[in-house]
């Protein structure tokens, strides 16, 4: 067996998950995070022009744009695990990361 | 073709599946270049275009736009035969699903790109021994997929991948279908595999399947958003 998965109640953002898993004698400590970065914008831009209102969850290049600069700016002690799709209308993305050599 | 190492590489790759309609961008201007020798992780969300992406890497598919580079040729633009014709001679598969013909042994199975290749008969039955042994699955040849469990289906599907020496593989969720033992065993055997030479890009939904590659890709609506370099060749 290599992965388990577990229900975390409550994990909000600003928060550190932190598991701790033993084998045997041997202990291991895991740290998750989860970020909320910015996602809505002001206006659609000319690329999602020929989307209609019921496409619009698609992002815009400018979402896309902050997204990417979010990324890249977020501290390199943490490694992204996984992008969640915001749900239609969110102001925000989710974005789960590990601690590094955690 | 080039005489310089293999390579792939996208400049601005764009794919729209239209029906009459709804018009859904899977990809879009995705510029991506994996080198000779690269372990790359594709990652994101499903629907994010990551299988797209493969799609089009492996030569199954054709983009709505961009260019696409395979060894140096621009191959965005290729037809079916053409397309086929590359990819026999240069790209192993492997799916989440395994794939394998129900109706054909595993040595049928496995010879079966050799075939496509006319490569003559003694040749193909050294190479299809050869790479069977190296998947230890030699004393299952004469059976059927079916007969098989999911780790044994999943070996015998990468043996079909190698036994033409490809120079790239290309691995769509190869472990999604296996439980963790099998799983392990299949990204050794990629690891292995890419040890020696060949270039492999897969898709995958696990972080640690991802940690065996060089690099990570994280898709995004189509867009790539960023990548995260682990080792260093």
């Amino acid at each position: 067996m290599k992965e388990l998965c577990i229900p975390v109640p409550g994990f909000g953002e600003d928060q550190i998950a932190e598991v701790s898993l033993t084998i045997g004698e041997k202990k291991v400590v895991y740290s998750y995070r989860v970020e909320s970065f910015p996602w809505s914008i002001d206006q659609p831009n000319e690329d999602c022009s020929a989307l209609s209102a019921d496409d619009y969850e698609h992002a815009t290049l400018e979402q896309i744009n902050n997204l990417r600069k979010s990324l890249s700016n977020y501290d390199k002690g943490w490694e992204l695990i996984q992008i969640f799709t915001p749900r239609k209308g969110a102001t925000h993305i989710q974005v789960l990361y590990r601690k590094l050599n955690s | 073709m080039n005489n310089n190492n293999f390579t792939i590489k996208t400049k601005e790759l764009v794919k729209v599946f239209r029906t009459e309609e709804v018009e859904t961008t899977a990809l879009n201007k995705v510029d991506l270049e994996v080198k000779e020798g690269e372990f790359v992780a594709i990652m994101g969300p499903s629907g994010c275009g990551k299988s797209t992406l493969l799609n089009i890497l492996g030569l199954l598919d054709n983009p709505s736009g961009g260019e696409f580079y395979f060894n140096g040729v621009e191959v965005s633009k290729f037809k079916e035969k053409q397309r086929t014709n590359m990819r026999k001679a240069n790209i192993g598969f492997v799916f989440q699903s395994f794939n394998l013909i129900d109706e054909l042994t595993v040595f049928e199975n496995v010879e079966l790109p050799l075939l496509y290749m006319n490569v003559p008969s003694s040749e193909r039955k050294r190479k299809v021994e050869a790479v069977l042994e190296r998947m230890k699955i030699s004393h299952r040849k004469k059976h059927f997929p079916q007969q098989l469990s999911g780790g044994q289906q999943q070996r015998v599907a990468i043996a079909r991948a190698v036994v033409a020496n490809p120079k790239l593989i290309l691995a769509d969720e190869p472990t999604g279908n296996l439980d963790s033992a099998n799983g392990e065993e299949v990204m050794n055997l990629l690891s292995e595999l890419n040890n020696e030479g060949t270039t492999i890009v897969m898709v995958t939904h696990s972080p640690s399947d991802a940690e065996k590659a060089h690099r990570i890709v994280q898709l995004f609506d189509g867009h790539i958003v960023t990548e995260n370099v682990k080792k260093i060749l």
